[in-house]
């Protein structure tokens, strides 16, 4: 869905003819999870290509990475007889797992466009919305559930806003963003986004790919393929250091 | 020093949960319990999930009571009659406590669940160990016999029916009260995480009335077929045992064990019953506190569907 509005936006822009396009790449398209895995970070550099029309208005330049869609469960505690129990709960349908956001170093979020632009593309940890909400009817209900689950995100490193984006020249783009070791396999998508006076007039979207890969893909695979197996295995395992255990303890003596 | 591990999706610092695992395996080599009690809330203090944590100490048990087992097999005191009967009701347990676990999961009411488990059978167990040893103590320095144990005179369990014969307990009772034992058990097992080597034992004694000689081996080898049969049941219905932390699991445990034995023959019985019951005590309270005092933070996020 925001893909294609994404693209939208590109064959807008296109068809706008507008005199400048933002071009993006990565420093990789692939993330792979192996053993010694603790998280890694991709560069996202990137240039405003073409003549600026008009070189006094503001320009600028937004990344965001967003993370594969996912259900969130968000429970409210209550005190019930006197102990804290989850009562309350709402489930936010597709929300990204992880959501990274860099506007330039200059300017803040708030500056570069209206409220309303920037919730329209979800830019910033303040517009991240749900595709659809489950428990209720009435969505400003959600709201608060909504603003506790992008906050423990964040808490957890897995939600962030910042103003890392650094132009290395007038045109010349680049920010360094981190995959944490917590982020979850699957598709992300990177778009680049160049704000004008407030609007969007450019924009591009790369995909990435983080995915476990040799030993550790292997055994995700297996504990899901063939469970019984794993389960004996880890049976098995188990038993042989008891055993080896008992071996060793009955040396000491 | 990080570790991906694949089921839980995250990576840890593999140094820490070992040292964790030799900690609590250190703590079972000296007082003879298998310490889930400690090593579930460890881990999901350090963040593995909850449901990984608990699926994934069952394959920690397996390893520390094996050792155990073992050791008593040597020594012929284990009633395998008894065990045989007690794991019916025990692999039954397991069944119902790993269906229940993957209930709770989906409401999202695992976490009260296991905190007030713990707390009762925590500050239950706790509270009669501590009881029992500091009179223990107290006689010893008076220099009066031990208190005799409370004596139940042949109780309500020999009227039930379906007996049976078990020769080396020296016992002839009816079949439900080990069975009924062995599904509580099982139901504690997989539910909760702990081994319940520290409800059986004590069952066995004064309940059941089994001799003392033959209990630990018993309820380590129920131990040991009940935790085999919730990592596989947890493995097949929820997909929660991590095999990358079981194996840190039952190394740093088997360590761990190795020094704790050692130390364990240099200390007093009661000392060592006193020092359990005030472990015990601690992380029950520690629970407890946790459960009544008003959170940080009142909302609770939990990904995917």
């Amino acid at each position: 869905m925001r893909a294609l509005v994404v693209i939208l936006m590109l064959l807008a822009g296109a068809s706008a003819a507008h005199a400048q396009d933002l071009v993006s790449g990565l420093s990789q398209d692939q993330v792979e999870i192996n053993s010694s895995y603790a998280g890694t970070s991709i560069v996202v550099f990137g240039a405003i290509e073409g003549d600026d029309p008009t070189p006094a208005a503001p320009k600028d330049v937004v990344v965001v990475i967003r993370g594969p869609e996912t259900d969130m469960t968000v429970r409210r505690k209550a005190r019930i007889a006197g102990l804290w129990i989850n009562r309350d709960q709402m489930k936010l349908g597709g929300m990204p797992a992880y959501y990274y956001l860099a506007s330039p170093r200059t300017r803040p979020l708030d500056k570069i466009a209206s409220a309303q632009t920037l919730a329209r593309y979800q830019l910033g940890l303040a517009y991240v919305t749900p595709q659809r909400i489950i428990g209720t009817h009435h969505p400003e209900k959600a709201e608060p559930f909504r603003i506790a689950a992008i906050a423990e995100r964040a808490r957890d490193g897995l939600y962030a806003q910042t103003q890392d984006v650094e132009f290395l020249s007038y045109s010349l783009f680049r920010v360094r963003i981190p995959i944490p070791a917590t982020a979850p396999r699957g598709e992300y998508t990177v778009e680049a986004y160049l704000f004008r006076d407030g609007t969007v007039t450019s924009a591009q979207s790369t995909p990435l790919y983080v995915d476990q890969k040799g030993l550790e893909r292997r055994l995700y695979r297996f504990a899901h393929a063939a469970p019984f197996v794993y389960g004996l295995s880890a049976v098995l395992m188990a038993m042989f250091f008891g055993w080896l255990s008992s071996l060793l303890i009955r040396q000491q003596r | 020093m990080e570790i991906y591990l694949p089921v839980a999706e995250m990576s840890v610092h593999w140094l820490t949960i070992l040292g964790m695992a030799a900690a609590v395996g250190y703590l079972s080599g000296l007082l003879g319990v298998g310490g889930a009690f400690l090593l579930t809330p460890l881990l999901i203090f350090y963040g593995i999930p909850p449901n990984v944590a608990v699926a994934t100490t069952a394959s920690h048990l397996t390893a520390s009571s094996m050792s155990g087992a073992i050791a008593q097999w040597r020594r012929r005191a284990v009633d395998l009659k008894m065990a045989g009967v007690m794991l019916c009701g025990g692999f039954l347990g397991s069944a119902v406590g790993v269906y229940l676990f993957g209930l709770l999961h989906r409401i999202g009411q695992t976490e009260i669940v296991v905190s007030v488990g713990y707390v009762i059978l925590l500050g239950t167990v706790g509270g009669l160990m501590l009881d029992e040893s500091v009179r223990t103590l107290r006689a010893a320095q008076l220099g009066t016999p031990p208190p005799l144990r409370m004596r139940v005179h042949h109780n309500w369990i020999h009227g039930l029916p379906f007996k049976l014969r078990f020769k080396q307990s020296r016992l002839y009772i009816s079949l439900v009260p080990p069975v009924a034992l062995g599904f509580f058990v099982g139901i504690l097992s997989s539910l909760l995480g702990v081994g319940g080597g520290f409800v059986l034992v004590p069952a066995m004694i004064y309940l059941l009335r089994m001799p003392t000689g033959v209990v630990i081996g018993t309820s380590l080898t129920q131990i040991v077929c009940v935790t085999a049969a919730t990592t596989l049941l947890q493995s097949v219905s929820n997909f929660s045992v991590d095999i990358v932390l079981a194996a840190i699991l039952v190394v740093g445990g088997a360590i761990g064990a190795q020094f704790g034995v050692r130390m364990a023959s240099r200390l007093r019985g009661e000392h060592l019953r006193l020092l359990l019951a005030l472990l015990v005590l601690a992380v029950a309270a520690r629970l407890f506190i946790g459960l009544v005092t008003t959170p940080d933070d009142l909302y609770s996020l939990a990904v995917g569907s």
